[in-house]
């Protein structure tokens, strides 16, 4: 579960937003607002890489552990851009495996099924080896959500993730992202102008100014 | 752990560029202020700068370094704006990028033996010019004609002649490629191109002709950031010793030149005139900066009228017809200078007006090949060992920058501190970090001579490394890092591999650098560690001509073969990857790709050199 208790953040002194919310695990919480309302800086807050000129009050808990203070590489938040942001040096198994916890698996084999499995579960199964530049936009984005769940996090972080693609792709990239999210039981705040990404992502939805 | 490695590595970097140059400025002082203990002056008086100036050519000195310095630098400026205001909208650009590289690549020392070949009374311009007029006389007089009777013509009175004339030109001639290649650098940072495409649309919708466009709305923005860098063109200008030593007047010679041989005087006594000299020199480039950003001053005020006046056009003939003469020039220049130095390193005999040797050897490869073994392996370990360390040194800092962003200030003091061996003359600090060095560890000659040349290939290594760096995009790293990596686990996995050719590049610019170091090599080792920058040097006022071309010829291919390491690794790299992958329908279309960022990245590098991203 994450909660945002009275968070304000404010840029050189003077505040940029103001909110407080709980979300529970498999719920979506849905941040709307026009730009520079400071939507993504709420989830560099969340995620933990807040940089000068902007600044933190109130308490972020993910399960009731206050995060304020601990490094971002050991928050366990996934986040998730509107580009794949795929590594090109890498394959797609090798993405995938990079984002595995380190002693998730006892051997390499087992770590390849998981691999496996994990493609499988968007329909993209047998594309470990490909190279991620010959993939098409949709299966990019596939596979950049079974990255993120592949690191097994607390929570899940989405800005804007969907408004690159195009609308017959689009939705089903978010039944698939929110089936997903709701299956493992993983909390996510999402931001977007797209009031359908709202209604599809069924949750609490909350207006910046 | 990772990011106080960084921060060290930061302070390490900032401390390598300010410490020797501030120690070496005040070696100079103390002995120019007449404190020099070693030879029993312990008083401290103006007497130095009066024995200075009593010296008859002094005066000529300074203006020679003034004028060849300043002279050459506005020029360089004209021209590259010239070039740039003809090529930037067209897709020659890029041949005119791939055909001035080569100029910023090749040592100084190299280019200007190149040039004192070519421009000499028996060069092949002389020949042919011999030639034509031995053919016209021919032809008009019908008398016979002697070829090697004729007189020589008159352009080797360029050369040595007593206002430096020659000098000027080879700086410039030198420096036109930097400013371009720095120009175009700011140019292509995402948001600038971005501000400056928009601009020169409008113009080109309200009229303006793009030479125009060039002057009244691009040259404005972008000015701002390349100032620094033409700054540190303009002291290197007013202070370099071995263009002046090469093509230069000797009676009087240019103040550096003098500073250099007083120096190395035998008699220990001449040290303290020269250290006076080398604060004088220090104020010789300081009014050259003045007098530069005086004329710049004085060009805006004059501009802003011209602003308004909504003239759509800005001389675009003459300007157009100097840029493609000035891009001839280059071209006629460099194989003229290739020419010459191939014929030469490989001719028996060549006889002016002849425009080929008579006869091929392959003796002076030989004899230099024997000769210059042990100061090729110098120059190359000095090279690797200068280029991969401050490489590591720059990485470590760009990522400290990024975990721990400094406040304003001391970024600016860094990015300043950046500049300070490129904005005080060499000949002034080096001296005197000499002197320390000796007082502190005599025998480690390497160490010495480590530290010169670190000094001077940091900044540019950390000027090609920050414009990648700074360009990757951040949210890959944002992304790894909430996958649960550590900050050197995201160094290491992602952007080192993302900027695998940025660092080859890097590395490649780093060992050119140090190839080409002259008087940091010469003074720190004491001349104990010969290279074959030195010896080329040296080999112009000795041995025979024939034996500096192979001399020439091995200091020019040293850092083309690094280059060439440089493009060609990233893209082999990229291919043995992929050979690892299954699925072989798809390796054509990921073949492309590497090949691609190559090419993108072998002309990125051709603007190595430039890119300040103003602080």
């Amino acid at each position: 579960m994450l909660s945002l208790e009275e968070i304000v953040i404010y840029r050189d002194k003077e505040p940029l937003l103001q909110l407080s919310a709980e979300v529970a695990k498999g719920e979506v919480l849905t941040v709307m607002g026009p730009s520079g309302a400071g939507k993504s800086t709420l989830l560099q807050a969340i995620a933990g890489q807040l940089q000068a000129p902007f600044t933190l009050a109130g308490q972020i808990k993910i399960n009731d552990v206050v995060m304020n203070n601990i490094d971002a590489h050991l928050r366990k938040v996934g986040i998730m851009f509107q580009d794949a942001l795929l590594f090109e040096h890498m394959t797609v198994g090798e993405n995938i495996a990079f984002a595995m916890p380190n002693n998730a698996y006892k051997n390499k084999r087992m770590k390849r099924d998981a691999i496996n499995e994990l493609l499988a579960a968007v329909e993209l199964d047998g594309l470990a080896d490909r190279a991620v530049t010959t993939l098409s936009g949709g299966q990019q984005a596939r596979i950049s959500l079974i990255r993120t769940l592949a690191s097994q996090p607390e929570v899940v972080l989405l800005d804007e993730p969907f408004s690159k693609l195009d609308v017959a792709l689009r939705s089903q990239i978010r039944t698939w992202t929110f089936s997903q999210l709701k299956a493992r039981c993983i909390p996510a705040v999402l931001v977007t102008h797209d009031k359908e990404d709202a209604l599809a992502a069924g949750g609490e939805v909350i207006e910046l100014r | 752990m990772f990011t106080l490695v960084t921060l060290v590595a930061r302070w390490c970097l900032l401390l390598l560029l300010c410490i020797p140059i501030l120690a070496g400025l005040l070696g100079v002082i103390f002995p120019a202020m007449g404190y020099f203990p070693a030879i029993g002056a312990n008083a401290f008086s103006m007497q130095v700068f009066a024995t200075l100036f009593a010296i008859p050519d002094i005066g000529q000195m300074m203006w020679l370094s003034l004028f060849t310095g300043l002279g050459s630098t506005l020029l360089a400026v004209l021209a590259a704006f010239c070039i740039l205001a003809t090529f930037y909208q067209s897709s020659l650009l890029v041949k005119v990028q791939g055909v001035l590289s080569p100029f910023l690549v090749f040592p100084h020392a190299s280019a200007a033996i190149a040039l004192l070949f070519v421009l000499s009374p028996s060069g092949i311009f002389a020949a042919i010019s011999t030639r034509i007029n031995g053919y016209f006389s021919h032809v008009f007089t019908s008398s016979f004609v002697n070829e090697t009777a004729l007189p020589a013509s008159n352009e080797g009175a360029l050369l040595y002649n007593d206002i430096g004339l020659s000098v000027l030109i080879a700086l410039s001639l030198k420096e036109v490629p930097f400013i371009i290649l720095m120009t175009l650098s700011v140019m292509s940072q995402p948001l600038v191109k971005k501000k400056l495409t928009g601009y020169v649309k409008v113009g080109a919708a309200l009229g303006y002709s793009p030479t125009a466009s060039f002057f009244k709305l691009v040259l404005p923005i972008i000015f701002s950031q390349i100032k620094l860098p033409i700054l540190a063109v303009l002291v290197f200008a007013t202070s370099n010793v071995e263009i002046p030593l090469i093509l230069g007047p000797n009676n009087p010679s240019s103040l550096a030149v003098a500073i250099m041989y007083w120096f190395n005087h035998i008699d220990l006594s001449m040290r303290l005139l020269a250290s006076s000299a080398a604060v004088l020199q220090v104020a010789v480039s300081a009014v050259a900066i003045l007098l530069f950003l005086g004329i710049e001053r004085f060009v805006k005020n004059m501009a802003k009228h011209c602003l308004a006046t909504g003239n759509r056009f800005f001389a675009d003939t003459a300007l157009r017809s100097c840029g493609v003469a000035i891009m001839a020039l280059y071209i006629i220049l460099i194989c003229a200078m290739v020419y010459t130095v191939v014929m030469y390193a490989f001719a028996k005999q060549w006889h002016f007006p002849l425009l080929l040797p008579e006869g091929i050897t392959l003796l002076h490869w030989n004899t230099a090949l024997s000769a210059l073994a042990s100061p090729f392996i110098n120059t190359l370990l000095l090279g690797v060992l200068v280029s991969t360390s401050s490489l590591v040194l720059v990485l470590f800092t760009l990522e400290s920058e990024q975990l721990k962003p400094a406040r304003a200030f001391i970024a600016n003091a860094f990015s300043l501190s950046l500049f300070l061996p490129l904005l005080v003359p060499g000949v002034a600090f080096l001296y005197g970090l000499v002197w320390f060095q000796q007082l502190a560890f005599q025998n480690a000659v390497w160490f010495h001579t480590y530290i010169a040349h670190m000094v001077y290939v940091v900044p540019y290594v950390f000027l090609s490394m920050a414009v990648a760096y700074r360009k990757l995009d951040n949210r890959y790293a944002m992304v790894a890092q909430n996958l649960g990596k550590t900050p050197w686990q995201v160094f290491y996995h992602i952007k080192l591999p993302s900027l695998f050719s940025a660092i080859m590049i890097a590395w490649a610019l780093g060992l050119a650098i140090s190839f080409s170091q002259y008087l940091p090599t010469l003074l720190a080792s004491g001349g104990t560690i010969p290279t074959v920058t030195t010896e080329a040097v040296a080999s112009v006022s000795g041995s025979s001509t024939r034996l500096t071309a192979v001399y020439v010829i091995v200091q020019a291919m040293m850092p083309l073969i690094g280059f060439m390491i440089a493009w060609y690794l990233p893209v082999f790299a990229m291919g043995q990857g992929k050979r690892q992958m299954h699925i072989s329908n798809y390796s054509r279309a990921t073949t492309a790709e590497p090949v691609q960022q190559a090419r993108i990245n072998k002309s990125k590098n051709k603007s190595k050199k430039g890119v300040i991203d103003s602080a």
